[in-house]
């Protein structure tokens, strides 16, 4: 019962920081690129079979899914160095290969519309797993296939396996070069919906600041996608040694993340690592103590995700919760000084409403992977200044939908379309200016009422607008925002319920779904 | 015998002699001396001129003192085959008695000494001295230089004052003869008999007039004997030696008889046996003394000539040293009467520090002697573990125990029977060497220590050999005892460690008991953990170790040693009517033989209360973090309950927050105090204990380290006496956070229900189904929320809620309060450690702001 993690890895920019993900774990767990373990590697007290399992061959096969609408990413992958490393029924990629053409609506409908074959894998691999503990989702939340077909799946899985956790590394876009993606607003606030609604865990990887990490820390004066990823997968593998390595506390993924999201709503995770290196890069950083890491961790120019905050709002953000993950050789004692040392120094701004201090996990380092550093850790933290990362993602979309600008391509599909009864009553109208005064006309006009109070009775029930998935998205993030603003405050516990105002808006609206406090 | 013929004899004799020293003297001048030279002749007259004055020694002719004396210095030079032989050649010459026989055997040996120790003294002057007695001669003949004959001379003289009588002087003879008179009268007894009996006595017997009274103890002079008072004291005095004597010959003797009896030991023999040495060299002088005593007291003329007699003064200077020994040896006799083995050594060791260079001297002989069994003892003890001690004399006492406990109660220091030169800190190195061998022998089943105590026979017998390991010599003791400690003691380790891996098993139970092994421990919790509900009564402890076998398969704990695996079991402890599985489960870690000297008993008890204590803990968190899968966010989907009348709506969001606020606050204490066991009381007391892993030297520092650790252990995580109010109020908190539990549980439950039946219901009325979730719960009373339409379901909401809430909030009451109650005690805690607790605990100064008190 080794509490297994399915790993489903969506859309082109998922399934490459996926790939990414297993080359470091398998480097860790000292499995070869074709599954097999090294003969160095027999002796670990490490758990493979969290992430994997082993076929009739011996085999280390991962528990992934490799999914995508279009094949290029993914035949890279069976043309690379591991293409034997993945089982192959777990590939799954659409007949036509077209992509979801960076369209949400796209992605969410063809997910729909592949639903049996992804929950056929899906259920195959959780069968074949003891105790399943629940799933990691890899995507980017700007694209097509990884944000719409990932929010399909997120649903999905919600309804399927309600009491499995679903954690998420999200990648989102980076905002500070133009993007060729326009309605890439329009696919994180879709997108953001459902990590809010449907995921227990957000691990937010924000490109503007890989990127910025890249050019600042690491001296990159272009970072490739391949170097932010191997970011990427450097987070994903630490945030995990702690299942893999089994210690006293934080053995599974559950005990892991519930005392990192005391709030259930506010579950968006920031992640920081020290030191960094990218391939063989000379040491920017010689000395690793216990502190020095977990102060470094502390520090804004580490965190791998960008504030937009100004200053009075970044004075404001306070951390609801942090576990540091060290890695490598550390005396126990070495912990409670640095502790000590922090709260001296008062380097960290805790929330008011309740007790919270820096966890700390020791894990083992893989003896497999050599590192030039003795100790180093990952922070994964949920800090309330995030909020202006989604705050930064609404204003895009105001922006954007102001102008009503791309909604057609939206339009296109069934969840957007102007509705069905909508489309007959323009053809009815269409038809009573073409046919006057016949009797085409009165039988029109008869099915243009009926159409109509059809209309008018969906409207009733709010589903006609096509638009409403918008504005119900809209309204959610808004109150994700708030709830977060609500943490910097001492009064935390009564927000929400003393607030009528607060309450009215989400009574009143349309899409009405607002319980943000649940 | 003929006249004539003697005086026929004895030129030639003369003449012989004389020719001999000559040639011995000359034999590289003259190879063959001529008797017709000058030179002889002139000799010759000498003697002949030495011979026929008067000449006497002053020393008393006493034969067999002279032979003694000759003797002693043959000895003393080394020359010990000669004195053999020279006694060996005396005891000839002197049984010769009869026709042809020396009359004056005395005589003739002290001239021949005198003649050696002159030739002695003249060894280094010129070849031309013929007879040292001679050097006048040599003068007279010119032959030397001056200085040469004069030193020859004085050295001639030195060999005593040579008296020349006068006898012209007949009235003071015949005053003399008075004054004799006059003594006699006065004295009932003569001196004489008076020195025989004082002689007599000083051997144990009664004299004619000394005896032995009782009353008195001791020899006295009986009072009807007349004589000075100035004798009478003397005797007195004198008499006192043989009032010791008997003493010590007493003791010898008693001791002697009880020989095989278990109370005189081998010390008890060897301290007799030193005696009688001393004693032989008593009697020997004794014998001297008596034959002297034979010899008249001169009167005061006559003492001029002859010197060999027996005054009781003279008596009281030959026995002064005889005394300080005596009295030496009668004193230790007496404390070492009811003494033994090594106390009784240590009682002699006493009377050793003295500054009297004799007794000194004579302390550290006997001492010798007296210690030898015990050095043996030690040897054969460091050396071999033997313990050869059939009278328990030795400082160490064995006595049967279980195997498990030999090393802590197998050997003991006998305090009494530990001897004062040897140090308490010594002795117990002495004392854990042997155990050390014992320990391997019977516990580890161990040869290979004999080849390390073969090492260390050779390496350190050879300077025992050069006489060092002996009373006196405690640096050799010392160092013998070192050596062989460190490497029996690294043996030890290296078995203790390699054989038995003991770092190994300490690990194992720190992943096992310790609940270390993260992995392993869920697994156990979950699948046992249905069980433990149950009555403790009615589980079955096969069916847990089953439970057991499965968690350890289903872990990371499967690739461990199987022989550690093995060791590993479920253990059900006593029980009461009404205890639940939880309050009696337990795992246990056989240790077997020879870890089980190091995991006691008592030790695997600790063990199991930190298991105990730790496992509730962590069933505690795992019920903490089942709760928070209940809250997960996409549990309460929202979209089903726009539909509520707003007041129950926020009344549902507020009891949701209460729940939540209370969860985090629960969950930061619960995992906050995890956290402080695995930092602040687990890794650091295992790195702790590693490290001094690494430095011991012996098994003594090996259970002082481990139990060190394991008192750390117990202390910090509250189990210690100390805390224990702190511990019984946290037992009372984790109480409170199980209810919680079962508490948010229903909560959510209950809205799920609600949730669903607002989606039934919408479904019903509106006949649309938007909601995705599938209607999976078919329990009874979903009919009668149905029925009862939407109203009554708002009303039932609204009263669950409200119900709930309140439970809520009595929940968060009083746990606030036990909370406050906790941290409040935690600052004065005397454990330093604690205050990291308190520090952990309130690490963003929420609880300071809430209570500024």
């Amino acid at each position: 019962m080794p509490r297994e993690i399915i790993t489903l890895q969506v859309g082109q920019c998922g399934n490459q920081i996926g790939m990414e993900f297993w080359k470091q774990l398998c480097l860790e767990h000292g499995i070869s690129k074709e599954g097999i373990l090294e003969d160095f590697a027999t002796q670990g007290g490490d758990r493979k079979d969290v992430f994997f399992y082993q076929a009739d061959d011996q085999h280390y096969i991962p528990r992934a899914l490799l999914i995508d609408l279009e094949p290029r990413v993914i035949n890279g992958i069976q043309n690379g160095e591991y293409r034997n490393l993945y089982n192959h029924e777990n590939i799954f990629l659409s007949d036509h290969g077209g992509g979801a053409g960076n369209n949400w609506a796209s992605g969410y409908h063809q997910g729909k519309n592949v639903e049996e074959d992804i929950m056929d894998m899906i259920d195959r691999e959780a069968d074949g797993s003891d105790s399943l503990e629940g799933f990691v989702l890899c995507h980017s939340i700007a694209g097509g296939t990884g944000s719409g077909m990932g929010s399909y799946l997120l649903e999905t899985l919600n309804d399927r396996y309600s009491k499995k956790l679903v954690q998420t590394y999200s990648v989102f876009p980076n905002q500070m070069e133009t993007s060729d993606v326009v309605v890439q607003p329009y696919n994180s606030l879709l997108t953001l919906k459902r990590l809010t609604l449907n995921a227990d865990c957000v691990v937010v990887l924000d490109n503007t600041a890989l990127n910025r990490i890249a050019v600042e820390r690491l001296h990159l004066s272009n970072p490739t996608f391949a170097q932010t990823n191997s970011l990427v997968s450097t987070v994903m593998s630490a945030s995990t040694t702690t299942l893999r390595y089994p210690g006293y506390m934080n053995n599974d993924l559950v005990g892991l993340l519930a005392s990192l999201i005391p709030t259930p709503r506010c579950h968006f995770l920031m992640t920081g690592y020290t030191p960094l290196t990218v391939e063989r890069q000379a040491n920017l950083i010689r000395k690793t103590t216990v502190l020095d890491v977990m102060r470094r961790l502390l520090q804004a120019k580490n965190v791998m995700v960008s504030s937009y905050a100004r200053t009075k709002d970044a004075s404001q953000a306070k951390y609801i919760s942090i576990l540091n993950i060290i890695q490598g050789e550390v005396d126990p004692t070495q912990v409670h000084e640095s502790l000590q040392r922090i709260r001296e120094r008062k380097l960290v701004n805790f929330i008011d409403w309740g007790p919270a201090s820096i966890q700390v996990a020791l894990s083992r380092k893989s003896p497999y992977v050599q590192t030039a550093h003795r100790v180093s850790g990952l922070m994964l933290a949920s800090h309330t200044s995030i909020r202006h990362l989604f705050s930064r993602c609404l204003s895009q979309y105001e922006k954007l939908r102001k102008k009503q600008a791309f909604l057609d391509n939206y339009r296109k599909f069934p969840m957007f379309a102007v509705c069905a009864p909508i489309s007959y009553a323009h053809s009815y109208i269409d038809l009573l200016n073409t046919t006057a005064a016949s009797v085409m006309y009165f039988v029109s006009l008869v099915h243009l009422y009926v159409v109509l109070t059809q209309v008018i009775s969906s409207i009733k029930n709010g589903q006609d607008n096509d638009l409403s998935e918008f504005d119900e998205s809209r309204d959610i993030i808004e109150s994700l925002v708030d709830e977060y603003k609500a943490c910097e405050s001492p009064d935390y516990i009564k927000w929400g319920m003393e607030d009528p105002n607060n309450m009215m808006t989400g009574e009143g609206s349309d899409s009405g779904s607002l319980d943000p406090k649940s | 015998m003929d006249d004539e013929e003697d005086h026929q004899k004895l030129p030639d004799l003369v003449k012989e002699l004389i020719l001999r020293l000559i040639s011995q003297n000359n034999n590289n001048t003259i190879d063959s001396p001529n008797p017709n030279s000058s030179h002889f002749q002139s000799s010759l007259r000498y003697a002949h001129r030495i011979l026929s004055s008067r000449l006497t020694p002053s020393v008393s002719p006493d034969a067999a003192a002279i032979a003694d004396s000759v003797k002693r210095r043959l000895a003393t030079q080394g020359r010990s085959s000669d004195a053999l032989s020279f006694a060996d050649l005396y005891t000839k010459f002197a049984s010769k008695t009869g026709p042809g026989s020396v009359n004056n055997k005395w005589a003739v040996v002290y001239l021949l000494k005198i003649i050696s120790e002159d030739r002695k003294n003249t060894k280094n002057l010129d070849t031309s001295v013929l007879l040292p007695n001679l050097g006048l001669s040599d003068a007279q003949l010119g032959k030397g230089s001056g200085s040469r004959v004069s030193r020859g001379v004085e050295k001639g003289w030195n060999n005593g004052i040579l008296l020349v009588a006068k006898d012209s002087e007949n009235r003071r003879e015949i005053a003399f003869r008075e004054f004799v008179n006059l003594v006699k009268e006065e004295n009932e007894v003569s001196e004489e008999v008076l020195v025989r009996d004082v002689i007599y006595a000083c051997q144990g017997v009664d004299g004619s007039y000394v005896k032995f009274e009782n009353d008195n103890v001791g020899y006295v002079l009986s009072d009807f004997v007349k004589v000075p008072r100035a004798t009478r004291t003397m005797v007195h005095k004198l008499c006192e030696l043989g009032w010791l004597f008997k003493k010590v010959t007493g003791f010898i003797s008693r001791s002697m008889d009880r020989f095989s009896a278990e109370d005189v030991g081998t010390v008890g023999q060897a301290f007799c046996s030193a005696l009688q040495d001393e004693l032989t060299e008593y009697y020997k002088l004794l014998a001297v003394l008596e034959a002297q005593s034979s010899n008249p007291i001169p009167l005061v003329s006559e003492s001029a000539s002859s010197g060999n007699y027996l005054s009781l003064r003279r008596l009281s200077v030959w026995l002064a040293e005889p005394m300080v020994k005596m009295r030496l040896m009668a004193d230790l006799v007496e404390k070492c009467r009811v003494l033994r083995g090594g106390a009784m050594a240590g009682a002699i060791h006493l009377h050793a520090q003295h500054g009297d260079p004799l007794v000194h001297e004579f302390m550290r002989r006997l001492l010798q002697r007296v210690c030898s069994p015990l050095f043996e003892m030690v040897k054969r003890w460091v050396l071999e573990g033997e313990l050869e001690d059939i009278f328990a004399e030795f400082f160490i006492v064995g006595q049967p125990v279980k195997v498990e406990s030999l090393w802590r109660e197998g050997y003991r220091l006998h305090d009494a029977m530990l001897p004062s030169f040897i140090s308490p800190s010594l002795a117990q190195r002495i004392l854990r060497t042997g155990k050390s061998i014992n320990f391997l022998r019977v516990c580890c089943e161990d040869r290979g220590w004999s080849d390390a105590a073969a090492e260390i026979a050779t390496d350190i017998g050879a300077t025992a050999r050069r006489g060092g390991f002996r009373y006196g010599e405690t640096d050799t003791l010392e160092s013998l005892v070192d050596e062989a400690a460190k490497r029996i003691d690294k043996h030890l380790l290296d078995v203790i460690y390699k054989r038995y891996k003991f770092k190994e098993h300490c690990l194992a139970i720190k992943r096992y008991l310790l609940l270390g092994q993260g992995d392993f421990v869920q697994y156990l919790m979950d699948i046992v953990g249905p069980e433990l509900s149950e009555p403790a009564n009615t589980i079955s402890s096969f069916k847990l170790s089953g439970l057991l076998e499965t968690a350890i398969r289903a872990s990371n704990a499967q690739y461990d040693d199987h022989d550690i695996l093995d060791r590993l079991r479920v253990k059900m402890m006593p029980h009461e009517s009404g205890d639940r599985g939880w309050d009696v489960f337990s795992l246990e870690y056989d240790a077997r033989v020879p870890l089980d000297t190091v995991f006691t008993e008592s030790v695997m008890t600790r063990y199991l209360r930190i298991f105990n204590f730790l496992w509730k803990l962590r069933r505690v968190e795992h019920a903490l973090i089942g709760a928070w899968k209940t809250m997960k966010p996409n549990c309460i989907t929202s979209n089903s309950f726009t539909r509520l009348q707003h007041a129950v709506k926020m009344q549902l969001v507020s009891t949701l927050r209460r729940c939540q606020v209370l969860w985090v606050e629960i969950n930061h204490f619960i995992s906050n105090l995890q956290y402080y066991i695995m930092f602040e009381v687990l890794e650091v007391s295992w790195s702790n204990f590693l490290s001094e892993i690494d430095v011991a030297k012996d098994l003594d520092d090996l259970l002082a380290a481990h139990e060190k650790y394991l008192h750390s252990i117990v202390e910090k995580s509250l189990l210690g006496e100390l805390s224990q109010s702190l511990y019984k109020s946290l037992l009372v908190i984790f109480d409170l956070i199980l209810r919680f539990r079962s508490n948010a549980d229903r909560l959510y439950e209950g809205i799920h229900e609600l949730q669903t039946r607002i989606s039934e219901s919408s479904v019903s009325s509106r006949n649309q189904s938007k909601s995705r979730k599938q209607l999976v719960d078919k329990s009874v009373d979903q009919g009668s929320w149905i029925a009862d339409g939407r109203k009554a379901l708002t009303q039932r909401a609204g009263e669950f809620l409200r119900s709930m809430g309140q439970d809520l909030d009595a929940i968060a009451k009083e746990y606030s309060s036990l909370e406050e109650e906790f941290i409040s005690q935690l600052p004065v805690q005397q454990h330093v450690d604690l205050k990291f607790l308190f520090f952990r605990l309130d690490f963003n100064e929420f609880y300071r702001r809430v209570s500024p008190n």
